[in-house]
């Protein structure tokens, strides 16, 4: 997978080259505005992350063009700027996504993925990590052949995190996804509930699915 | 300078221009100017007029007199030509002043006697018909012979002889042209009071109003000595005439308000410094005894992971700040969409769940109502207030989250908890940004204090209020009203489609 970072500033560009070649996609950066047209326009992406203020041309006027040049290559915006404003106008050029600074790279990450799995978004049925076994339209789960008692939210926790197992989801993504709560939450109630998770499918068992990453948020791993 | 308004608009009302070019001094020494003409030209008018019918009045009765006496004459026997001749003559010859003539003619208009020279101006014919004997109140006309002549004219038939058989006719004319002289006199005197009476008017218009306005410029002077420095001062109505008092009154309320403000702002900016100081200092902290020597993977992975939280608190209190920030703006708005209260109560309930029954505090959800507002802003207005209480109420507890509609439409979200409660004192200042009620509040909590200002700022969005009241150690209400719906017909109407 071939993404095109458009950022000037050179820490953000490093740590996103950095982070995004260790997910294992091949980066490029453009740290101008005329720099980054060119490069899209005249090789294939896969994404491109845009940021909104960029020295020559601004991630608008960049949207603007490619799309105007018939590149339909999905485009994630960054912005220091929130106001709705804004965003709507990233998305009436045609931006497939937006992230508000400061963001968190897991956040970004989960965008990403999301953005470039949009195409055949067809759900499986069931999902299968290691022993543990999700029946999806069932909302059963098991784990070494022993049906798990899950409530019907934590069936949905461990769904979200199996179905995108490996990839470290933040608590407010998961809040968002799992209870519909579109907003940081002070408190750690997604921690709590992780925690109760685990203890019905891991604690029993002697290898333990979920992982919690400091500071980002939990990931299920699959090896 | 292009691009001030300076030319008035054409279309613009004559009053507003005219109001808005006038001082009130202007406008009150006009008003008085104007008001004192009305009056200086009602009493000359009158006094004119007054003295015209007196004079006028006078004339005639003079006239009357005249004819009184001519009767009296033309009955004696005695003398009768000699007392004419001398009246006629001589009397009204001699006074000068009031210049009268007397005429006297037989039966048949022949001329008896008459005083000299009067038919030289006074003929016979100018005079009118004869009032037919006997005669009580005869016509007295006016008649103007020449420019400068006027006369009162009389005539009337009278009995020549004590009997009656013998008829003269007689004409009297008195001069009144020396009234109209004395008139023109009055008349110009009375346009000289007119004057000056105005032109004093205008002078006393202006001090008296400048006089009256001078608490207006004291105003100004202490308004003026007011600024960000000295927000403290206050006008002191007692010193103003009572006109001014309300003025006064509201301008001080005005400062209070002001100064109030500030206070918050100037609170606020040293509290945001403050909150940012914690997690910076934590950040540099860490960093700098990592670095201070070399250590193991581990090691370097727990300061980086901490460091992430701390990054995560600032980027949560960023967030929070610029989203009451952009509510603070009058111009924001949200969409609005017809809700259930019950279905989003429900929601936040479900998602404290796990960390309710992990704190051993129940939580339950009553009644219903509806509403129009942001379902997602609903959601994080009862999830901060949820999150308030159950960090506040101790295991055991019991938090109710209840919504209702009021009679007149509007509804009613409650937040209830049995925790220990909040001092009176903090209560007014609970929804400000930053305010904690212990400021030794322990450091584990994720929040940064602006979780009941976010609240604020929701119910802010959606027109509504927040209030709180609380009871030491008997638990904390705080209650969320929202106004009624805008449209509720056309809600329905959209439900049945």
């Amino acid at each position: 997978m071939h993404i095109l970072v458009v950022e000037d500033e050179m820490k953000t560009a490093d740590y996103l080259k950095k982070g995004l070649s260790e997910s294992g996609f091949v980066v490029d950066v453009a740290r101008h505005g005329e720099d980054g047209l060119h490069l899209a326009m005249t090789e294939y992406y896969d994404l491109i992350v845009l940021d909104v203020q960029l020295p020559g041309r601004d991630g608008w006027s960049i949207l603007q063009s490619l799309r105007r040049a018939g590149r339909q290559a999905p485009v994630l915006f960054l912005t220091a700027s929130d106001t709705v404003a804004d965003r709507v106008k990233g998305l009436d050029l045609g931006a497939d996504d937006y992230l508000v600074k400061p963001f968190a790279f897991s956040e970004l990450l989960a965008r990403v993925h999301s953005i470039l799995r949009r195409g055949p978004a067809r759900q499986p049925e069931k999902v299968c990590i290691l022993d543990l076994e999700l029946d999806l339209p069932q909302h059963r789960a098991t784990r070494a052949g022993q049906r798990l008692d899950l409530t019907p939210k934590e069936f949905s926790l461990l769904s979200l995190l199996a179905r995108r197992k490996n990839e470290v989801l933040s608590r407010t993504l998961i809040a968002e996804l799992v209870w519909e709560m579109n907003f940081d939450s002070d408190t750690n109630v997604v921690d709590v509930a992780v925690r109760r998770l685990r203890s019905k499918i891991d604690d029993p068992f002697p290898q333990k699915l979920i992982r919690t990453v400091r500071g980002v948020g939990y990931v299920l791993d699959a090896h | 300078m292009s691009s001030m308004p300076t030319d008035p608009d054409p279309r613009l009302p004559l009053p507003v221009f005219v109001q808005r070019l006038w001082s009130i001094t202007g406008r009150l020494s006009l008003l008085f100017v104007g008001s004192t003409a009305i009056l200086l030209l009602v009493a000359a008018g009158y006094l004119y007029w007054g003295l015209q019918q007196s004079l006028d009045r006078g004339d005639r009765a003079l006239v009357r007199g005249k004819l009184q006496v001519m009767q009296a004459i033309l009955r004696e026997e005695n003398d009768q030509a000699g007392m004419l001749e001398n009246e006629i003559e001589h009397e009204a010859a001699a006074n000068e002043l009031l210049k009268y003539y007397l005429r006297v003619l037989d039966a048949r208009g022949r001329v008896l006697i008459e005083t000299t020279g009067m038919s030289g101006f006074l003929p016979v014919l100018v005079f009118p018909e004869p009032a037919p004997f006997p005669t009580t109140s005869p016509l007295i006309v006016e008649r103007t012979i020449s420019t400068d002549r006027s006369y009162l004219l009389l005539s009337a038939e009278v009995a020549a002889s004590p009997n009656g058989q013998e008829r003269r006719i007689l004409q009297i004319a008195l001069n009144v042209e020396h009234n109209y002289v004395l008139l023109a006199e009055y008349r110009w005197k009375l346009l000289t009071v007119l004057c000056a009476g105005l032109i004093f008017a205008a002078v006393a218009g202006v001090l008296l109003t400048r006089t009256g306005l001078r608490p207006l410029r004291a105003i100004a002077q202490s308004t003026q000595r007011i600024s960000a420095h000295n927000l403290a001062e206050r006008l002191n109505p007692a010193d103003w005439p009572g006109e001014l008092h309300e003025l006064a009154a509201a301008f001080n309320a005005m400062l209070d308000r002001l100064q109030d403000s500030f206070d918050r702002l100037t609170e606020f900016s040293a509290d945001i410094a403050h909150a940012l100081r914690n997690p910076i200092n934590n950040l540099r902290g860490e960093a700098e005894v990592a670095l201070g020597q070399v250590r193991s993977l581990a090691d370097y992975q727990q300061t980086l992971g901490s460091s992430l939280e701390e990054y995560e608190r600032l980027a949560r209190m960023i967030d929070g700040l610029l989203f009451i920030a952009r509510t603070d703006n009058p111009a924001a708005t949200i969409e609005h969409s017809p809700l259930t209260a019950r279905a989003e109560l429900d929601a936040v309930q479900d998602f404290y769940e796990a960390l309710a029954s992990e704190k051993k505090v129940a939580v339950h959800c009553e009644g219903e109502a509806r509403l129009t507002g942001d379902p997602m802003l609903l959601r994080r207005a009862v999830s901060n207030l949820l999150a308030n209480a159950l960090k506040h109420t101790p295991p055991g507890g019991k938090i109710v989250l209840a919504a209702r509609n009021l009679a007149d439409g509007s509804a009613e979200i409650r937040v209830n908890d049995n925790g220990p409660g909040i001092a009176a004192e903090h209560l007014p200042r609970i929804f400000d940004r930053f305010y904690q009620v212990s400021k030794s509040r322990d450091q584990t909590s994720l929040g940064a204090g602006l979780g009941l200002a976010i609240v604020q700022s929701i119910m802010r969005l959606h027109k509504g209020q927040a209030t709180v009241s609380s009871e030491l150690d008997r638990g904390t209400t705080v209650n969320l009203t929202f106004p009624p719906q805008a449209e509720p017909s056309s809600r329905e109407s959209s439900d049945q489609s």
